[in-house]
């Protein structure tokens, strides 16, 4: 047997029980902090960067002036509000986090060892059980925090719990085939099919994430394809296309699942001091239920899940 | 009208634009809160995910009766009865001759296409009064509907007119016994009224109309009279004593109406005489004839059509067998189609309840509405058989009107509540002076708690003592066993169990208070008790950052955390002790329940700051749920903590409430996740599972637009209502309970 590091430490921003979109039954999903992609529509701003970070929440803040006080700056609420200030100024020294009263504040990431994240996971061990549920690694991107992750995978496999990894599916080769074993299904995200566009707006190639796609279907495991999408940038047959190709290359794959983009990330960016963001509109419930016909018109054999 | 839409509705509920909604709605909004007699728009499907079985006349049937037209053309019983104030005649007497007079004089009313017929149609027995007699009625009871249909009226009166025979009852029984059967005569006329009155309506009917209405007929000439001999006749016997109980004004329970129709539908299927979906139709109408008071009267703040008429599904018989047949499934059906919830239903699951029940139970829970509970049955069995019930009796148990457990037909049952919170107030001085404040310990602040919740509860059971010396309620009475046998009526300890239980909310918000008093006065000494007690007398002013550090840097009741949820089965524990020294006294039984029922609202003007971040004026949790906001980890850890109390300890109840979203249980994973919830629910151990499945944007639109939601049901507490007649103070408090989901 190989040996095993028994804390490995990792960065989570957000642990949620009773998580029902991410894979069968009532879940589990443990965010990590981290990605290699920057999707310019990241409804989670705050995974992308791998360190802690500040949120600051104007609407809840209670004018107490805790935090300024305590700023070595003596100005933290001017400088969150600013991602420019906060490079220039900001030490994240993590001081006004600690005496925000209300919460206004908040430390965004926090180091958890495997052993940790997998006592909070066993916490609903019977949910799991009579739900076919389990776990989702999701992020960010798993992978980044590789170590943290396969470690975690092995902790709860050993208790029998299903695992599901949500991945950009942008790693080493390598590193999805080391956790392959461990993983039960894949939510694996295409969200652009188009090589030059794909590097635009993620920043990231598109031909490895198809490629790790192909190399985990062989190996066995399950997946489902995650496609957001977003009317201005990826709601077009071409794409449906290409989608439709990759599909029926696949020998696992066990469906599609469409993410209608949504604006939440904004609030989020703005709690980041992120003002410049692109911004997209929403694809309303006809331009949902449309794209799926469009996809199952070019192959009806492809299952578009809830 | 634009409906507030999800996008708009996440802007505006933050902390500040939800409140300015809320709270700075304009009273014209309110006042537009009632449906009064404004014509519905049900243009609409009852609910647009429902499956449509039923038929296009049981719809509108259903629409008719929900729109609360019936409800409207009651009328007051406006004559008199000669013998109302001959003063020679007993008190009994002159309730069973009201009856009669009532049976005579009351507006029949029978609508067309109706297969089970009989309305109690008078305004004061829908105000739960007898009418004519001005007196009120009685209630908070499932009366022995399952002993009298077997026998039908005639065995009840063999069984009473024997007792008379016995020389041994004294003149009160004789008295009591003789009005009885003055009742079963009245049953009789009324019976024979509605009977008269469908063969004038045939005379001037013809064909498919003819043969339909005397089919009724045939039906009403052979129950509620006589034992019924097949399906129809069982459901439209049960209807017709249930309905002659609410003619004099009696709020009563159901009870296990599968259990008690079960084997009439099994039979009539074995012989062929009946398909399911003609079964389906029957009690379908049932259900309806259920809805015909809605619109009585003007509503009261907590909603209208509070009848408490509830059934219970499902679970295991006196001998330990499963029930649930195919009536367990005509009433999901029923419900998830036609979205009643003026009949709450609770379903008793175990460990073998099948998987196919516990599947359509989550479909129709997910329709939301919060129309079908769950009970834990297996706890509670063992709770009730610990307290002294025999164990046969303690399997067949049914609920009071809400959720209070007791034992059908045999019970006389009311509860007193009382709030434990505002005793903690006391104890740290702030509702009046208190001799000392100093304690050195967290211990010795916890045992003044405790001392003063023993002396409250004294203080109770001696309120209880004299109780249950008051009328006799004959027609009540002999629904419920042991009246007849000992000549007793219903409120004078005629039935086997009189049961008077003790219930106390607030102990979510006591044991957060605890908490955070352990932690910053006697812990971390941040400060001292008599500095904190000055800030709670000040209602947090000028103190805002502390309050917020305390609401957001502990995690409460609720959160799956075990230092929080130690400290409430630390008060629960000892609360349900304290009770428990007194099961009996005075022939009076007091079960330890733990509830608000909305009093969290009531409860107010005594309430103070509390230490757990409240202002005096935070409306505070429900019944045994984690408190309003403080539940961050989402329903698994609300359940994962609740059901670390022993159950068994509290043998009348103690609920929990869980809102979930629409969107987190949509699509199948969605009915596996509402399972998985029960499934746990069960093994975790816990009383009563209520899920309302709600979105608060809906509610907010529904707040502002109720003519676009004529039937929205929401769970209360132990009850639905229709959401658009709650009063704004009740709309809030429901939609503030759901904000924290969002």
């Amino acid at each position: 047997m190989e040996s095993e590091v028994n804390d490995i430490k990792g960065v989570v921003f957000d642990i949620q029980r009773f998580s029902t979109h991410d894979g069968p039954g009532i879940r589990t999903t443990v965010f990590l902090k981290g990605c290699p992609l920057a999707c310019s529509w990241c409804h989670n701003p705050e995974s992308q960067s791998a360190h802690y970070e500040l949120f600051f929440n104007k609407k809840i803040c209670i004018d107490c002036g805790s935090c300024n006080k305590t700023c070595p700056f003596g100005n933290a609420r001017e400088i969150l509000q600013d991602s420019e200030l906060r490079k220039e100024k900001c030490g994240s020294c993590l001081l006004c986090a600690n005496v925000c009263p209300a919460n206004a504040i908040e430390k965004v990431g926090k180091i958890y060892t495997s052993d940790e994240i997998v006592s909070e996971i066993e916490k609903d061990l019977p949910f799991y059980e009579n739900s076919n549920g389990g776990i989702t690694i999701s992020g960010g991107e798993p992978l980044l925090q590789y170590d943290f992750t396969i470690d975690i995978l092995k902790k709860v496999k050993r208790k029998n719990i299903h695992t599901t990894i949500d991945t950009s599916g942008f790693a080493s080769k390598e590193k999805f085939l080391e956790v392959a074993p461990y993983v039960d299904l894949f939510l694996w995200d295409i969200k652009i099919t188009d090589e030059n566009l794909h590097k635009k707006y993620t920043g990231a190639p598109l031909n490895p994430i198809i490629e790790n796609l192909k190399v985990v279907d062989l190996y066995g495991t399950k997946t489902i394809l995650s496609l957001i999408l977003i009317p201005e940038v990826n709601m077009n047959d071409q794409h449906y296309k290409a989608i439709a190709n990759i599909y029926s290359d696949l020998i696992n794959v066990q469906g599609i699942r469409l993410l209608p983009y949504h604006e939440y990330g904004n609030s989020k960016n703005e709690r980041l001091g992120i003002m410049n963001h692109d911004s997209y509109s929403e694809p309303t419930d006809k331009e949902m239920s449309d794209a799926c016909k469009a996809i199952q018109k070019i192959n009806n054999q492809i299952k578009i899940l809830q | 009208m634009k409906k507030v839409d999800r996008r708009d509705f996440l802007k505006r509920s933050s902390a500040v634009g939800l409140g300015a909604l809320i709270l700075g709605m304009s009273k014209d909004l309110v006042a537009n809160n009632r449906i009064d007699n404004t014509p519905l728009g049900w243009n609409t499907p009852m609910h647009s995910m429902a499956p449509k079985r039923l038929s296009d006349l049981t719809h509108r049937l259903a629409k008719t009766a929900l729109s609360g037209e019936h409800g409207r053309s009651m009328v007051h019983a406006d004559w008199t009865f000669k013998e109302r104030d001959d003063r020679s005649l007993s008190n009994n007497t002159r309730y069973a001759l009201a009856a009669m007079s009532i049976a005579q004089n009351a507006p029949l009313r029978i609508d067309s296409g109706e297969i089970i017929v009989g309305s109690a149609t008078l305004l004061e027995a829908s105000m739960n009064n007898v009418p004519l007699a001005g007196l009120p009625s009685t209630s908070h009871t499932t009366l022995g509907y399952q002993n009298v249909l077997p026998i039908g009226y005639i065995g009840l009166r063999k069984k009473i007119e024997s007792r008379l025979k016995q020389e041994d009852l004294d003149d009160k029984g004789k008295d009591l016994l003789k009005s009885m059967l003055i009742l079963l005569d009245a049953a009789q006329v009324w019976n024979n009224r509605n009977i008269a009155y469908l063969e004038q309506k045939m005379a001037s009917a013809s064909g498919d109309e003819k043969i339909f209405i005397q089919n009724t007929i045939s039906t009403l000439k052979q129950v509620p009279e006589n034992p019924p001999s097949n399906f129809r006749e069982a459901v439209q016997s049960l209807w017709s004593m249930y309905a002659f109980q609410r003619l004099m004004g009696i709020y009563s329970g159901i009870g296990r109406i599968d259990e008690m129709l079960g084997a009439y539908l099994k039979q009539d299927l074995k012989k062929g005489n009946i398909s399911l979906s003609e079964a389906r139709e029957i009690l379908a109408h049932f259900w309806i004839k259920g809805c015909e008071w809605i619109g009585n009267t003007d509503s009261k703040g907590s909603g209208d059509a509070q009848f408490y008429q509830n059934i219970i599904l499902g679970g295991i018989d006196a001998n330990g067998k499963e029930v649930t047949n195919e009536v367990t499934y005509l009433v999901l059906d029923i419900i998830e189609e036609l979205h009643i919830s003026d009949f709450p239903t609770a379903v008793r699951v175990n460990r073998n309840t099948p998987d196919k029940l516990l599947r359509r139970i989550a479909e129709v829970q997910r329709l939301g509405g919060g129309i079908v509970s769950i009970y834990d049955e297996t706890g509670i069995i063992e709770s009730l058989v610990k307290f002294g019930y025999p164990i046969e009796e303690a399997r067949s148990f049914t609920n009071d009107g809400c959720w209070e457990v007791m034992i059908p037909g045999k019970t006389k049952f009311w509860y007193t509540p009382s709030d434990s919170l505002v005793l903690l107030h006391s104890v740290l001085g702030l509702r009046e002076p208190v001799q000392t404040l100093e304690y050195p310990d967290f211990e010795s602040l916890y045992a003044a708690y405790i001392k003063k919740l023993e002396e409250n509860i004294a203080d109770v059971n001696r309120g209880i003592d004299n109780v249950y010396q008051g009328d006799d309620h004959p027609l009540a009475a002999m629904f419920v066993e042991g009246c007849i046998e000992k000549g007793r009526g219903f409120d004078n300890k005629g039935p086997k169990y009189n049961v008077m239980a003790i219930h106390y909310g607030g102990f979510s918000d006591t044991a957060n208070s605890l908490l955070v008093m352990k932690k910053l006065i006697y812990e971390q000494k941040y400060l001292t008790l008599s500095e904190f007690t000055q800030i709670l007398k000040d209602d947090w002013k000028g103190n805002e950052p502390l309050r917020k550090l305390i609401q957001n840097r502990f995690e409460f009741y609720g959160n799956d955390n075990n230092e929080s949820d130690a400290m409430l089965q630390r008060v629960f524990n000892d609360y349900t002790e304290i009770v428990s020294r007194v099961k009996e006294r005075n022939g009076i039984y007091r079960p330890a329940g733990i509830s608000t029922f909305g009093r969290e609202l009531e409860w107010l003007p005594q309430r103070k700051a509390s230490p757990s971040g409240n202002k005096s004026d935070a409306v505070l949790a429900t019944n045994f749920s984690p408190s309003p906001g403080t539940d961050k980890k989402g329903p698994t850890a609300v359940l994962k903590s609740y059901c670390k109390m022993d159950f068994t300890r509290v043998p009348n109840g103690a609920p929990v409430e869980l809102k979930i979203l629409p969107n987190s249980v949509k699509g199948d994973n969605g009915i596996e996740a509402l399972m998985g919830l029960t499934k746990t629910f069960i093994k975790l151990g816990g009383f009563y599972l209520n899920i309302d499945v709600i979105d608060s944007a809906t509610l907010i639109d529904a707040q502002l637009h109720p003519e676009k939601y004529p039937n929205l049901p929401v769970r209360i507490a132990g009850w639905s209502a229709r959401f658009t007649t709650l009063n704004k103070q009740w709309q809030d408090m429901i939609i503030n309970r759901t904000q924290q989901i969002v």
